[in-house]
């Protein structure tokens, strides 16, 4: 009955969120213990009763005051696709470009090239799906016109470069 | 484009889609729908009404530029929650650095204010004891317990605004409770 055989709080609480457990047992007969989780369940009432204050009653205008000064999402998005599918122009193009140089054997160049082709393929699916919901039309000449030369790429590096499993 | 999915749909995202396409009203309606718990979570963790204010506001700027970053299937709210901790708690790591001490004591900056009409004097001074002891304890113990009984959310909804995983929630509530226990026996006058 003394606080030397009581178990750890932490336990005590494990042992009553699930149910069971010597520290249950110990706890049903130790007056001490059982103050604690009286103690605790006592604060739990009191905390429910708690509530969030009301916000400012401006708030919401201050919020849209300066959200009107900002781009709509849409044109934000469109502005990151661009640039995604900028970038991946010049990614598809470099990896024309250089893959007969970097072709030269090495396997460190094979699995450059593997990340490479991951990278373009990653950002050409995110700048599609960007520009889809925006500008769909105009945009699926440009993106077919990307996905051919990667695919070219591609296709130049499975025809020059070794195969995985000599790498 | 729109098929089945609209049956199921959560509730937020007709207004997303709206506010994407820069429909101010369908964001000002997110904004309402949602400011109370953001508000509060930002004033629990600060404990300062202007600086909650003010990390509201910019919570939800950051929310309006991010939309379209914005997963729908993840219940906006919780979204705008996980920004707004995100801002307070640089806040709070920058106030640390600038000066540890000095800071006003919060203890006029008692929440819950509007329910002290409705209840007797006894039950207001508890509750502001329990205010009080709470504000004294850390923001990780404070925003748990917070999320948890004044919010009223689940241990996973919890775990989706502090980026951690369920199973670790009943842990930590228990702990700050633990804390919080051993504040209001000190504190108690008899
Ligand atoms: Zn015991």
């Amino acid at each position: 009955m003394t606080s030397v055989e009581c178990p750890d709080l932490e336990d005590l609480f494990n042992a009553l969120e699930a149910g069971e457990g010597s520290a249950l047992e110990h706890a049903g007969q130790c007056p001490l213990c059982t103050a604690i989780i009286e103690e605790h369940r006592l604060l739990e009432q009191d905390l429910y009763r708690l509530a969030d204050p009301l916000p400012p009653p401006d708030l919401v205008h201050k919020v849209m005051a300066r959200v009107a000064a900002e781009p709509t999402p849409a044109r934000r998005e469109l502005v990151t696709g661009l640039s995604i599918l900028a970038a991946s122009v010049v990614a598809g193009l470099g990896l024309l470009l250089f893959s007969d140089a970097a072709l030269s054997g090495a396997s460190t160049s094979l699995a450059r090239l593997v990340v490479d082709g991951t990278a373009l393929f990653e950002a050409l699916l995110s700048g599609a799906h960007a520009l889809w919901s925006t500008a769909a039309g105009p945009v699926a000449a440009l993106l077919s016109l990307i996905l051919f030369s990667s695919l070219f790429a591609l296709k130049r590096l499975a025809g020059t470069g070794p195969t995985p499993s000599e790498a | 484009m729109l098929m089945a999915d609209e049956a199921t749909a959560p509730p937020w995202k007709a207004s997303v889609v709206a506010a994407r396409r820069g429909d101010p009203s369908a964001f000002e309606q997110l904004v309402r729908s949602v400011q109370r718990p953001v508000y509060g979570l930002a004033l629990r963790l600060l404990g300062n009404e202007a600086e909650a204010a003010e990390v509201s506001q910019e919570a939800f700027l950051r929310a309006y530029q991010n939309l379209h970053r914005y997963d729908e299937s993840r219940p906006f709210d919780l979204w705008v929650m996980a920004i707004t901790r995100n801002l307070c708690l640089d806040l709070l790591r920058r106030r640390t650095k600038v000066k540890t001490e000095e800071l006003e004591p919060m203890k006029e900056i008692l929440p819950s204010m509007e329910a002290s009409l409705e209840e007797g004097a006894i039950a207001r001074q508890e509750r502001q004891s329990l205010e009080e002891a709470l504000n004294t304890l850390s923001a990780d113990d404070r925003e748990v317990l917070a999320l948890y009984y004044v919010q009223r959310r689940t241990t996973k909804e919890i775990a989706q605004v502090l980026g951690c995983a369920p199973g670790t929630i009943m842990a930590r509530l228990f702990r700050a409770r633990e804390k919080l226990r051993k504040k209001m026996t000190t504190e108690e006058p008899t």
